[in-house]
């Protein structure tokens, strides 16, 4: 008990939200990987054909194999390959998540120093996930 | 007394055939060309992931070492897979860990947020700078700089002696104005501790350079987070540790997209990674009072030592 007095509100918020949202995307990866791998649904790539290639470079792979990557995928959530993948894109979403959450707490606290730099970082992380500075696949 | 001397001489077995094999068995065997010569069932290589992570997964929380730090070097070495897979798979064990981590640690205010923003904000950008620079870069190259960053990894992990409760006589400006401070109850000392930083301007370039590095390797970046918070910037031990947990999944993050992009993400590869080394890290955690930990700890170092090694020699096609 005597520990939470330590965390404040701000950090407290983070802590919930980073708690659920793992947690979720820890289960979203599981099943996504257990659907691809025991083909629940159809899928464009087996996995069998993947592993025949894997030891390519990532850019001669994706010459190849048609396996999603970046944003790619996204009108194509029936499929089994591309659910498992779409949950490694969401476990790579989740501080993401939880740092828009805590913009609004530090405004309200009037903390313009961290709510400027927690923007700026949420910032950072939707161009990497965009795309737009790694150049995409 | 029987009951910790089993554990611990199975450990100690375990990871000196490791570390004998890491050195003896020609890098050829384990190559990635000669398998579409010898096919082997992706599921056998699935499985063997799985198991293989699982005892990362103990080895790393008994030798108190990041299971990230350890996966990249070794699987690389052991199984076909290449390593722009490996290096995509290892960010997102680091993350998955640090993301299933942070939360308690926040909530007993051990990990500080404002500390962990302040620094992985810059680190972050420069995460996502050595992941476009490490999947451009020819394999040998890569190899030959894992070797040499593994190298020094197991001498600063060798070398350097933590300070569990530095004494900073006045803290810096910038720590004022990035009103960089905290208070936690200390478990061990049963009462609360008050610490504040000194050297933040320097804290934030050696944090540049660390995410520059995770990101190229993916390697997550604990080895390196912790003696820069503890050492550097003054930072009691335990804030150290959680915080840097933190630290690791912004940056982390940020490099786990270049690599999204890059297409060097399989979840074939990085899902068993994901799986076998949190369960590991699980039973691991339960083992850690009956071995040990300062003889694992050394063999752990000595496993990595040799991985290093043997990333160089592959460097060098030898």
């Amino acid at each position: 008990m005597k520990e939470q007095l330590h965390a404040n509100k701000v950090q407290l918020t983070y802590a919930t939200v980073l708690s659920w949202t793992s947690t979720l995307g820890i289960i979203f990866v599981v099943a996504g990987y257990l659907i691809y791998v025991f083909q629940l649904l159809p899928a464009a790539v087996s996995p069998a054909e993947i592993a025949m290639q894997w030891h390519l470079r990532a850019a001669e792979f994706h010459k190849v194999v048609p396996v999603p990557s970046g944003w790619d995928w996204i009108t194509q959530l029936g499929r089994g390959d591309v659910l498992s993948y779409a949950s490694i894109v969401y476990l790579s979403s989740v501080t993401m998540m939880c740092l828009v959450v805590i913009i609004p707490l530090f405004l309200k606290e009037k903390d313009r120093i961290y709510t400027m730099i927690t923007i700026l970082q949420v910032l950072v992380l939707v161009f990497a996930a965009t795309g737009i500075i790694s150049g995409g696949h | 007394m029987n009951q910790r001397a089993f554990p611990a001489k199975g450990f100690f077995f375990l990871l000196t055939m490791l570390v004998a094999l890491l050195l003896v068995v020609p890098t050829a065997a384990f190559a990635a060309q000669p398998v579409a010569a010898v096919p082997t069932p992706w599921w056998v290589w699935e499985i063997a992931l799985f198991v293989f992570c699982f005892f990362l997964g103990i080895v790393a929380v008994i030798g108190g070492v990041g299971g990230g730090v350890l996966f990249v070097p070794i699987v690389s070495s052991f199984f076909p897979f290449h390593i722009d897979f490996v290096r995509g798979a290892g960010l997102l064990v680091a993350l998955s860990g640090a993301l299933s981590a942070g939360s308690p640690l926040l909530k007993k205010g051990l990990a500080n947020l404002k500390l962990a923003l302040s620094m992985a904000l810059i680190a972050s950008i420069s995460s996502i700078g050595g992941a476009m620079v490490g999947l451009a870069m020819p394999e040998k190259v890569v190899q030959l700089s894992l070797g040499v960053t593994i190298l020094g990894i197991s001498l600063i992990m060798l070398l350097s002696k933590n300070s569990a409760y530095p004494e900073i006589s006045e803290p810096d400006t910038l720590s004022k104005i990035l009103h960089i401070y905290g208070i936690y109850y200390d478990e061990q000392l049963k009462k609360d501790v008050s610490w504040q930083i000194h050297r933040t301007p320097v804290g934030i370039l050696l944090f540049i350079v660390i995410g520059f590095m995770a990101g190229m390797f993916g390697l997550g970046a604990g080895w390196a987070n912790v003696p820069v918070f503890n050492l550097v910037l003054g930072v009691p031990l335990r804030v150290s540790v959680a915080t840097s947990i933190f630290v690791l999944s912004v940056n982390d993050t940020a490099a786990a997209w270049v690599y999204l992009h890059k297409g060097a993400v399989l979840p074939l590869i990085a899902v068993p990674s994901i799986a076998g080394m949190m369960i590991g890290t699980k039973i691991g955690a339960k083992l850690l009072t009956k071995v040990h930990t300062s003889v694992v700890r050394r063999l752990v170092i000595a496993l990595l030592a040799a991985a290093g090694l043997r990333a160089l020699l592959k460097g060098f096609g030898i």
